[in-house]
């Protein structure tokens, strides 16, 4: 019995997973459906808004690309994300997107956004500022108009109008991603020998590429399935990951050799995506409105500012609720928000502590056998301590 | 029985046995990294004179410690760093390891725990590496330059950690007159001090130790200690502590 | 008594600035952290005391003393990858001591980020590890060539929340009427700014650009006092006065080219990079970076205000990057144009490039990036500079048709 349900949530996870593994084949997809794409730059941007023009969002966050034709524009200490991101952008990988959507939440993305203008002409970009001050009452109605601008500027590009009645589906249908999204992360906690690390990965990945509603109902299932095999943590080390992201697998799939599984993440990639909802009606105000309310709520995280720094706070929590022994730090090379908040949990960590390994990763590196020793030298730091 | 540890670097191959008390019995070197041959266990036990059965268990470990067919486990360099130097330099809470390709600082609790470590990034800086292409601008072996430092009146300082910057900035000392001596204290400098930002990452408690074959430069130990406000301690064949370490988990293991 | 030199007025404002800093601490007195082209006119207004670690950071680098900083801050954990100001004073604010002059410890953090996002990082670390309050001006980067009304409003609105919190933090009431003197004043001085460094203009000019970094010390620090208005008032007449006398830059050598330098001072090879410079008769006439504080409106106009502090020109798109610098090509008569590509200033590099290329297409004249660091004396190679340097000298005789 446990074995078929196993299977089945093996092959659950497994078409998640290989549509994480070839966005430009999903990308396709939605052409062929005759929909119409829009890219969406990290680290958050108002995907409820596009999904509520009639339009799928669809994540942009680097991959595997050497810089090439970018370093015409990017010095060689860009950070690896957004050197891909425009040569993705210069060498087509991109084309069949109607526009894309850049962000401002770190000095390079700024610059992208300038950069992209001329590096690719062919593919329109429509800027969202994210204000930083969220707690400043202020922050809402900046955000309010930012979305109004960003609906008007879908629109021109053959977007529905985004009414309030729209708006709204489109709030419920994230909001059933999220709490799909936060079961997956607990369910996948549990059951590391059918979902390991890197395929926690894959599964929480997928969701930027699919429409919501498609990606909703399969990892549905996957979370029911997975809810029916008993746990498999016995003789598991559990850890906290945090940091951008999580990439590459191949860093990923060192960890289960070392008997490491993913027990929560506090990554931007993963559960900064679904970790706060769109407040409900209750909260008052416009779909527009609560959706401004999602964005200011957000705590934690490097690219947001946070005068409290509620990052160390939130590791040890995390470790605490949900049976982690250590965190470990994927370092995004070049990636200054998170290189500044790096020291302050670091401290913090340790004064509970909390174990922490940092480890430096760059989307576009060879392997991850350099970062093998550290894993190692890691759990035998846990096993022989 | 005996216990044998192997321990395969990037630019050397070391090999240690002890026998159930610990104590070392035959040490093994060979100047090939990675690239050592498989049989490289048959190669020890032979220049060793073991028999293969007097060997209870082998621990590899090392860059190459996954290239070593017949160990019965592999642990991590920095693990056993750390259980070589406390077995030479027993009240060891500090180790700082300068390999070919990387550099590590350990920190121990006072049972020799690890308790934290840090390693450096894909940069050259602080690495042997660095040396040996300093050593090439200045045209003498990496041997050479303790002893060319040591002639040396006040150092020149090479600002850039950048080895390519660094390289730049010899060639135009250089150019400029300085002398080679003075150039080497200030290359050895350099590496003492991106070798002490590493080793402040983790806690600098005595005894510091150096292992590993750099820790055989004098020169470059003396200007760690400097840098880093504490005395260095450099055990007799510091660069055998890896394969001491390995082979006294391979005793614990059995 | 002769009257002081505007130089000798910023020597010894500049030591009063540090002192009078140091005393306020004893006293109990609050004392702010401030960046360095942040709305210091609401702090003048409730008379607290304020410093700005940026500048105390360059001093630092300028008097080669970076390093111990950078190394306490990068053994805490900061990577060497992120801003040396930031680490610099990240160090110090731990060693509390420096050749260049110290800085009292914070209570107040006062941060905008039309600057960039760095500094709230840098501040927001500051501000929890002293457990100090921190008030945060947010100033959207503007993708669209104007700043929009929309972030007018969110600006306006978040001086006004700051004007709330200094008065909680005080205590004290904020005097309307004082604000608006501070705002006229702040105006004046750096119109005075603005017009010492446009006599500059002239051929030959009879400014040293280098003197402009040293100078900025005053403008970052002064602009909301009267005293910092005198500096520069002075500095444009006896400027004028140069002029006037058909003077050149220096006294031992002939202005054959005229440069901008774009982004900070390498500061712990300020004169190393000067003199190369010299060598090949470049005089750098003006910078993109002094420009920052030529922050203008009208006193009591707080929408004026908060469109100035945002319109600084790191915070705004590549078209103005380029048409500013291209208009400062023509007002400056500029032979060639320098890109400081600053490890620590990813914001100001990664448009560089692709201004450059415009640049040039514009305007006709060379350009030269060479590689370096504000503060971090690692990640700069004189051989590469003077290589560069010389090229672009190189460049602009054939350009010009002599030397070749």
């Amino acid at each position: 019995m446990t074995d078929t349900v196993q299977q089945e949530a093996k092959r659950l996870a497994q078409l998640l997973i290989d549509v994480a593994a070839d966005p430009k084949a999903a990308l396709r997809a939605h052409l062929a459906g005759g929909r119409k794409v829009v890219g969406c730059f990290p680290v958050l941007t108002p995907d409820e808004v596009v999904h509520a023009a009639g339009m799928v969002p669809f994540g942009l966050w680097g991959g595997r690309k050497n810089a090439v034709e970018s370093t015409k524009y990017l010095q060689a200490f860009c950070c690896s994300v957004m050197k891909a991101n425009v040569e993705n952008g210069m060498t087509g990988v991109y084309d069949g997107l109607t526009a894309v959507i850049t962000t401002a939440y770190c000095d390079t993305l700024k610059c992208i956004e300038e950069v992209w203008k001329v590096a690719v002409p062919a593919l329109p970009s429509i800027p969202f500022v994210c204000p930083q001050n969220r707690k400043d009452p202020a922050a809402l109605d900046f955000l309010e108009s930012a979305f109004a601008r960003l609906a008007e500027a879908l629109g021109a590009f053959g977007g529905r109008p985004v009414t309030e009645e729209a708006l709204e589906k489109s709030i419920a249908v994230f909001g059933a991603y999220r709490a799909e999204a936060r079961r997956f992360s607990l369910a996948a906690a549990q059951h590391p020998w059918t979902i390991p690390a890197a395929a926690r990965h894959g599964v929480l990945k997928a969701a930027y590429f699919m429409r919501k509603e498609d990606y909703t109902e399969i990892l549905a299932a996957l979370n029911d399935a997975l809810g029916q095999i008993p746990d498999e943590r016995e003789g598991k080390t559990g850890v906290v990951l945090t940091g951008l992201m999580a990439e590459p697998n191949a860093f990923l799939e060192l960890l289960p050799d070392y008997g490491f599984y993913v027990a929560a993440d506090d990554l931007v990639h993963e559960s900064l995506q679904f970790r706060a909802d769109v407040p409900g009606p209750e909260a008052g105000g416009s779909a527009a409105r609560r959706l401004a309310m999602r964005f200011v709520g957000v705590d934690g995280c490097s690219l947001l500012y946070d005068d409290e720094k509620r990052r160390g706070k939130r590791l040890i929590e995390l470790c605490e609720a949900h049976g982690a022994r250590a965190v470990i730090a994927c370092m995004m090379k070049f990636c200054d928000p998170e290189e500044f908040d790096f020291p302050l949990y670091s401290k913090e960590l340790a004064a509970a502590g909390i174990p922490l390994l940092p480890v430096e990763v760059e989307q576009n590196m060879a392997g991850a056998e350099g970062l093998r020793t550290r894993v190692q030298t890691f759990s035998e730091m846990l096993r022989f301590g | 029985m005996k216990y044998l540890g192997v321990d395969i670097g990037s630019s050397a191959s070391k090999a240690v046995i002890v026998d159930n008390e610990g104590v070392v019995v035959a040490r093994w070197l060979k100047h090939t990294g990675v690239g050592v041959a498989t049989d490289v266990i048959e190669t020890v036990l032979a220049e060793t004179g073991t028999e293969a059965s007097e060997i209870a268990c082998t621990v590899a470990t090392g860059y190459g410690r996954k290239l070593v067919p017949g160990a019965d486990e592999e642990i991590a360099e920095l693990s056993c760093h750390a259980k070589g130097a406390r077995a030479l330099v027993p009240k060891t809470r500090t180790i700082i390891d300068i390999g070919g390709q990387d550099a590590k600082a350990i920190s121990l609790d006072g049972y020799g725990r690890i308790q934290s470590f840090a390693m450096n990034d894909k940069c050259a800086a602080g690495t042997g590496r660095f040396l040996e292409v300093m050593a090439h601008v200045l045209g003498v072996g990496t041997d050479a330059l303790p002893d060319l430092a040591a002639a040396s009146g006040t150092d020149i300082r090479i600002s850039n950690t950048c080895t390519v910057f660094a390289e730049s900035e010899v060639i135009s000392q250089l150019a400029g007159g300085g002398s080679k001596a003075d150039i080497a204290k200030g290359i050895h400098a350099s590496v003492a001090e991106r070798i002490a930002g590493l080793a402040k990452r983790v806690d600098i408690v005595p005894v510091v130790c150096m292992t590993g074959g750099s820790a055989n430069n004098s020169a470059l130990a003396a200007c760690i200690g400097k840098e880093l406000g504490a005395e260095i301690v450099v055990p007799e064949w510091p660069q055998m502590a890896g394969a001491l370490g390995a082979a006294l988990y391979a005793r614990a293991i059995l | 008594m002769e009257q002081e030199t505007s130089k000798q007025m910023l020597d010894r404002l500049l030591a009063a600035h540090y002192s009078e800093a140091e005393a306020a601490k004893r006293e109990g007195k609050l004392v702010a952290w401030a960046t360095s082209i942040s709305p210091q006119e609401l702090l003048e207004t409730m008379g607290i005391t304020t410093v700005y670690p940026e500048n105390h950071a360059a001093a630092i680098g300028a008097r080669k003393n970076a390093e111990g900083f950078l190394a306490r801050s990068e053994a805490n954990g900061y990577s060497v990858d992120i801003c040396s100001y930031a680490r610099v004073n990240l160090g110090y604010m731990e060693l509390l001591s420096s050749p260049a002059g110290n800085i009292p410890l914070p209570d107040l953090i006062f941060c905008c980020s039309n600057i960039c996002n760095t500094v709230i990082k840098w501040y927001e670390n500051i501000a929890k590890e002293l457990g100090v309050p921190m008030i945060l001006f947010d100033m959207p980067f503007n993708h669209t060539y104007e700043v929009e009304e929309g972030s007018v409003r969110y600006m306006k609105a978040q001086i006004l929340s700051a004007i709330r919190r200094l008065e909680e933090i005080t205590g004290a009431r904020f005097d309307e009427d004082r604000f608006r003197e501070v705002m006229r004043v702040s105006t004046e001085t750096a119109r005075w700014w603005k017009q010492a460094s446009l006599v500059a203009a002239a051929k030959p000019s009879p400014m040293n650009g280098f003197e402009l970094f040293n100078y900025m010390a005053a403008i970052v620090c002064m602009r909301g006092k009267a005293d910092g208005t005198e500096i520069f008032r002075r500095w444009a007449a006896e400027l004028e006065e140069k002029k006037a006398r058909g003077a050149g830059p220096w006294k031992d050598a002939e202005e054959k080219y005229r440069i901008l330098w774009d982004g900070i001072a390498c500061w712990p090879y300020l004169s190393d990079t000067y003199k190369v410079l010299k060598k090949y008769g470049i005089n750098m006439v003006t910078s993109t970076y002094p420009d920052s504080w030529t922050i203008l409106y009208e006193a009591g106009d707080l929408d004026g205000m908060a469109r100035a502090y945002s319109s600084n020109y790191v915070n705004r798109n590549l078209d103005f990057g380029v048409n500013n610098i291209a208009g400062l090509v023509e007002t400056f008569s500029l032979d060639g144009v320098i890109f400081h590509s600053n490890r620590s200033c990813k914001f100001m590099d990664f448009r560089q490039l692709e201004t450059a290329r415009q640049v040039e297409a514009r305007t006709g004249v060379p350009t030269v990036l060479f590689d370096g660091d504000q503060t971090d004396p690692r990640a700069f190679s004189l051989a590469q500079y003077e290589t560069r340097i010389q090229t672009l000298a190189e460049t602009m005789a054939a350009r010009k048709g002599v030397g070749a």
